[in-house]
């Protein structure tokens, strides 16, 4: 008897559950999994728009195997894109960890300074940033005026990181347009470290210096990590993303081929992160043990 | 401040004679330039305004000169001299603008489009968001995998089969396609939006329900009566965030509303953007006021999130800090 209602209590609990979780499983099949395995399963097919439809041919993994080894979409667009994304990852993060353990500080006018370091968030749209950078509001100036582009080409030689350093150097004052969320993240996650724990590395004798690395920077890195992942996701519909121009309704089969094997870069470089991560905090664990 | 200005004064006049006044004055001058500790002394501040004016202004600037150059004559702008302070007030790039964008209409269909996403987000998305923080269901945490999957997934690997599903459906070129997904808490970074909410739901405290559970009340009256209330923040920037974006997104509207004459402002200014750049191509108009009427174009878009955003920020702030958004 007491067994039966226990498990009564457990069954509603559960549809409950259920029922709050439904419509977004039920959104989840329509517009993630469908769309996912469609664009699977076109992704090996020849896909023809006829007027009653659309007309699929198995095309086997011709479609792959054209961009992976003779496209120049992949080679000149994709690859450099790649390039930049893993130069502008590293400068958004160490810019918003800084302006954001600065934030904190107690400060006159920290409202208003938080209030302008917000303004990204709303004016970050593709169609304004681009206006900006072809107004040439997007480069610092310092490339034309120290002529840093010679000091560059001497330096990275003809390497291929070449080019995608110039093309950011060129949109700096972009990569600094799109920490907005990425500083507020780290604003927030500031607050979670407890006042103690400074002071009592103060009483210790330690250095601002070693607080920053032993305390802020361990207590960080959970966010650091968010703030990674969301950043290489918010690259997705960044206004220079070759990606944006290449898949398009033109020809359905080559477009879904080249977004999943956009999509399998990206997998990739985010499991090799959280590797990374995952290494880094078990050396710490052990170091502390 | 006084009581240092003092000591200097004294330790100016007597330095001579005694030597540890002497020392004192340096430690407090010492003090008030590199502070006891590093973050209280003159010179950090100094820095740490440094840093800020400098990115302020890197921020600003952008801003500013947009704000400038959509009220500069024709005159103006062609003069090298005129940088910042325009001879007079001119406002007939924005009525170019304004009438080029077609902006009563685009600005009503934005505005559906986005205030209608944003709230169908803070419904699905919360409603998801507590079932995964509070409360149990079979698979939960497959299910907490599939929203991290549903977060990282570009989209540019669902958006043709969507284009294809809504083709047959009917719904092409309607602006339903930008609404319907956010009812299910997809749409514009829906994931985000549940992972929020999760995060949030998490920070409460678990006696809320078990007082719930005693006195008989069903999950829903009480995520209703009980959660949604306390959610208030959450909800605010989970509501804005939606609205912003959605406001400024261009990507699904041209993916969707390919061939449709009812565009939303952003993608209508996207369009209008190549109409100008023909026009100066075909020399109808020069580039200087191609730019002031673009400037001004953009100015009309931004408006609406700027003033909401002006609005709310204080308590967007706050609301952020406390979200736990970060846990």
């Amino acid at each position: 008897m007491e067994r039966k209602r226990w498990l009564n209590a457990k069954l509603a609990s559960n549809l409950e559950g259920c029922l709050f979780i439904a419509p977004w499983l039920l959104g989840f099949i329509i517009f993630l999994a469908f769309p996912l395995g469609f664009s699977l399963f076109m992704s090996f097919h020849k896909v023809r728009v006829i007027p009653e439809g659309m007309e699929y041919t198995f095309n086997g993994i011709s479609y792959y195997r054209e961009i992976l080894f003779n496209s120049s979409a992949f080679y000149e667009q994709l690859i450099p894109y790649f390039q930049e994304v893993v130069i502008m990852v590293p400068i958004i993060l160490i810019f918003s960890l800084l302006i954001a353990i600065l934030l904190n500080q107690n400060l006159r006018g920290r409202f208003l300074f938080r209030a302008i370091f917000f303004l990204p968030v709303i004016f970050t749209t593709g169609y304004l940033l681009t206006e900006f950078v072809n107004q040439g509001e997007g480069s610092l100036g310092f490339l034309e005026r120290f002529s840093i582009g010679a000091y560059l080409d001497t330096f990275l030689g003809n390497s291929s990181w070449a080019q995608p350093v110039k093309t950011l150097l060129n949109r700096f004052v972009l990569i600094l347009w799109y920490s907005g969320v990425q500083i507020l993240i780290f604003l927030a996650g500031r607050q979670t470290i407890s006042p103690s724990a400074y002071e009592s590395a103060r009483i210790d004798g330690a250095s601002p210096w070693e607080v920053f690395w032993k305390i802020t920077l361990p207590a960080m890195t959970p966010f650091i990590f968010l703030n990674l992942i969301y950043t290489v996701v918010d690259m997705f519909t960044f206004p220079f993303n070759p990606i944006i121009k290449l898949v398009g309704t033109g020809n359905y089969g080559y477009s879904s081929a080249l977004a999943w094997i956009y999509f399998l870069i990206i997998v990739i470089f985010l499991l090799v992160v959280l590797l990374l991560f995952m290494r880094l905090n078990r050396g710490q664990r052990i170091s502390k043990g | 401040m006084n009581a240092n200005v003092e000591t200097k004064k004294m330790a100016g006049r007597v330095k001579v004679k005694s030597n540890p006044l002497f020392t004192s004055t340096l430690r407090t001058v010492k003090y008030t330039v590199l502070g006891k500790e590093i973050n209280e002394g003159i010179l950090f501040k100094a820095f740490l305004y440094t840093i800020f004016i400098a990115t302020s202004y890197i921020y600003l600037n952008p801003i500013l000169k947009m704000l400038v150059n959509m009220v500069m004559t024709t005159k103006d702008l062609v003069d090298p001299t005129i940088t910042w302070i325009p001879s007079k007030l001119y406002f007939g790039h924005l009525e170019t603008a304004w009438e080029m964008l077609d902006y009563s209409k685009s600005f009503l269909i934005s505005m559906t489009v986005a205030l209608c996403a944003a709230v169908f987000h803070c419904i699905s998305t919360g409603l998801a968001g507590y079932a995964l923080a509070r409360l149990n269901f079979p698979f939960k945490k497959v299910v907490f995998g599939l929203l991290l999957l549903a977060f990282i997934i570009p989209p540019q690997v669902i958006v043709l089969p969507t284009i294809v599903a809504f083709r047959s459906l009917g719904l092409d070129n309607s602006i339903f396609t930008l609404i319907i997904p956010s009812m299910f808490g997809f749409g514009v970074k829906g994931a985000l939006f549940v992972i929020i909410f999760r995060q949030f739901f998490l920070t409460q405290p678990k006696e809320l329900e078990e007082a719930a559970k005693i006195d008989g009340a069903t999950a829903i009256t009480f995520y209703l009566k009980v959660m949604l209330p306390l959610a208030k923040p959450a909800i605010l920037v989970v509501f804005l965030f939606s609205f912003v974006w959605t406001w400024n997104d261009t990507y699904l509207p041209q993916m969707f509303l390919a061939d449709s004459k009812n565009l939303p402002l952003a993608s209508e200014l996207l369009q209008m953007d190549r109409v100008i750049t023909s026009y100066v191509e075909s020399q109808k108009i020069t580039s200087f006021e191609g730019g002031a009427i673009k400037m001004a174009a953009s100015f009309l878009a931004i408006l609406p999130p700027l003033l909401i955003f002006m609005f709310f920020q204080r308590h967007f702030v706050e609301g952020v800090e406390r979200t736990g958004l970060v846990e």
